[in-house]
């Protein structure tokens, strides 16, 4: 199978800066966004100094194996998927400590969603409310659970989702990188299949465009990067209140020879 | 209109109309009758209609909630009686059922917090200790204590039983399986199924499983004694102590 990306970040309709940040490393099949926050500009520090880390220390685990593995490795979980939440420990720890370091950087913070392909197997990684999405087969699903007030109060039960959405409360984050010495990554594993279009984004695309039109945007578009202007555009158009960021992946069949054309066929007999 | 009015010794501290959305009590500041005691929990209980009748119910609080002086944990109310949550009463008033614009109060411009932030951990530690009592009364604690497995009940596989300890397990002859199919022509990913934190996902491969006899449509939470179908093969998601 073949990883087609696209990604696009956009200032949105009414913030000054660009406080989103992300990246993609094509070599390794990894993406990785971030939502930083903190005014005056830190929200772009710590977005940026979160993504570049997290890169650099995926890079140093694929080229040594005797990298140290930062948080606690998670015996439920691929050596790939230990590593991205390794790396995110170790983001915010150098968020954290840059915060502590410079007295005008005090509180700032970010969110970040990472996704790292291997063969067919996705790990993601997450801490805050920038989100995972998988569309398979007509229909998407949310992989990350935000690490928000409103939604961990919609998991227990004491709000309903539409109460969630009309809440004045929906930026009270329960967990950021780099505003404690330590936090608690989520992971979340799939095998990819053929077809399948994952969608990483901040808040600034799901405050603004509801899941049923995002589930559109991506069935009707031709190529990743298409659905990634497609999405942007979409969140201006109704507001664009907040920065905008997405990352698109589109899992396409590698070739079409003999072998590939036989298991099409099968796939389609059975 | 309807309406709430919370009391403490005798004096009327606050009022709060009844309208179509629930109405939250606790010891929290966001709550829409916010009561200031420790003897309160943070999200204590709510009022709120359902099917034409006010209800009053008790969110697995500490101390729990008292429906004229008996501990309840859901019950109707009616015009007249009183709440008793900690030392505070909740009167419900009725009586000035006229046209009163509904959730004036609920609609007056709320601050909205635009600059994201973080919860500091101590807010978020109650708001854990809440989710766990919520979970220990939801039966998903048990579920969770026990080790989930997979039966084959018809079909060649490696084994004939698999525990699920991984947050993906994947049915397939793929190399990445742990539930290996065996024979000619069975697809690397056949399906998978996903840990998540309130449970087991099965979710498709390159076939679309069957659970109970229907086929999925999107991720699907497992319950304790699903029979799947997948291809030939079927199996059963139990769990075991």
């Amino acid at each position: 199978m073949h990883i087609q990306s696209g990604a696009r970040s956009d200032l949105g309709r009414v913030r000054k800066n660009n406080e989103d940040y992300f990246a993609i490393e094509p070599s390794l099949q990894l993406y990785v966004l971030s939502d930083g926050m903190g005014g005056e500009a830190h929200g772009e520090v710590a977005s940026q100094l979160a993504v570049q880390t997290v890169l650099t220390h995926c890079r140093q685990g694929e080229n040594s194996r005797t990298t140290p593995i930062f948080g606690e490795a998670s015996p439920d979980v691929s050596e790939r998927t230990n590593r991205l939440a390794s790396a995110i420990h170790l983001a915010n720890r150098k968020v954290f400590d840059s915060a502590t370091a410079n007295p005008d950087q005090q509180g700032m913070g970010a969110t970040i969603v990472a996704a790292w392909v291997d063969a067919q197997r996705l790990s993601i990684a997450h801490v805050g409310d920038s989100r995972a999405y998988l569309l398979r087969a007509g229909t998407m699903d949310q992989l990350t659970a935000d690490h928000s007030l409103v939604a961990e109060k919609v998991r227990v039960g004491i709000l309903t989702p539409q109460e969630a959405d009309a809440s004045e409360l929906q930026s009270v984050l329960t967990r950021a990188v780099g505003t404690k010495s330590t936090v608690e990554v989520d992971t979340d594993e799939q095998a990819l299949l053929v077809g399948d279009c994952v969608l990483l984004c901040s808040d600034g695309l799901t405050r603004m465009v509801t899941d049923p039109e995002i589930a559109s945007t991506l069935l009707t578009s031709t190529s990743a990067q298409e659905s990634a202007d497609r999405l942007v555009e979409l969140a201006n158009d109704n507001g664009g209140a907040d920065n905008v960021t997405v990352i698109v992946l589109r899992v396409d069949e590698k070739s079409t020879g003999l072998f590939q054309r036989l298991k099409i066929w099968n796939r389609n007999s059975g | 209109m309807s309406r709430l009015v919370l009391k403490f010794e005798g004096s009327e501290l606050k009022e709060v109309p009844l309208g179509t959305r629930p109405v939250t009590i606790g010891r929290a500041p966001d709550n829409d009758i916010p009561i200031d005691n420790l003897a309160v929990s943070n999200y204590h209980a709510r009022v709120y209609v359902e099917a034409g009748s006010l209800v009053v119910e008790d969110l697995n609080s500490l101390n729990g909630s008292f429906l004229n002086e008996i501990r309840v944990e859901r019950a109707m109310l009616k015009d007249g009686d009183a709440i008793l949550i900690g030392k505070h009463e909740i009167l419900v008033d009725q009586a000035h059922d006229t046209a009163a614009p509904e959730d004036a109060a609920r609609r007056a411009p709320a601050p909205r917090v635009s600059e994201t932030m973080v919860l500091d951990t101590v807010e978020r530690r109650k708001l854990l200790d809440m989710a766990v009592a919520a979970g220990e009364r939801s039966q998903l604690a048990p579920e969770r204590l026990r080790v989930p497995t997979i039966t084959i009940m018809r079909g060649r596989t490696d084994q004939k039983e698999y525990r699920i300890t991984g947050k993906l397990t994947v049915i397939g002859n793929s190399k990445m399986a742990t539930v290996r199919l065996r024979g000619w022509f069975t697809p690397e990913i056949a399906a998978q199924i996903n840990k998540h934190e309130d449970g087991y996902y099965l979710g498709r491969g390159d076939r679309v499983p069957k659970v109970n006899g229907s086929p999925i449509n999107g991720l699907t939470k497992l319950k304790d004694g699903d029979v799947i179908d997948v291809g030939r093969v079927r199996l059963n998601f139990l769990y075991r102590e």
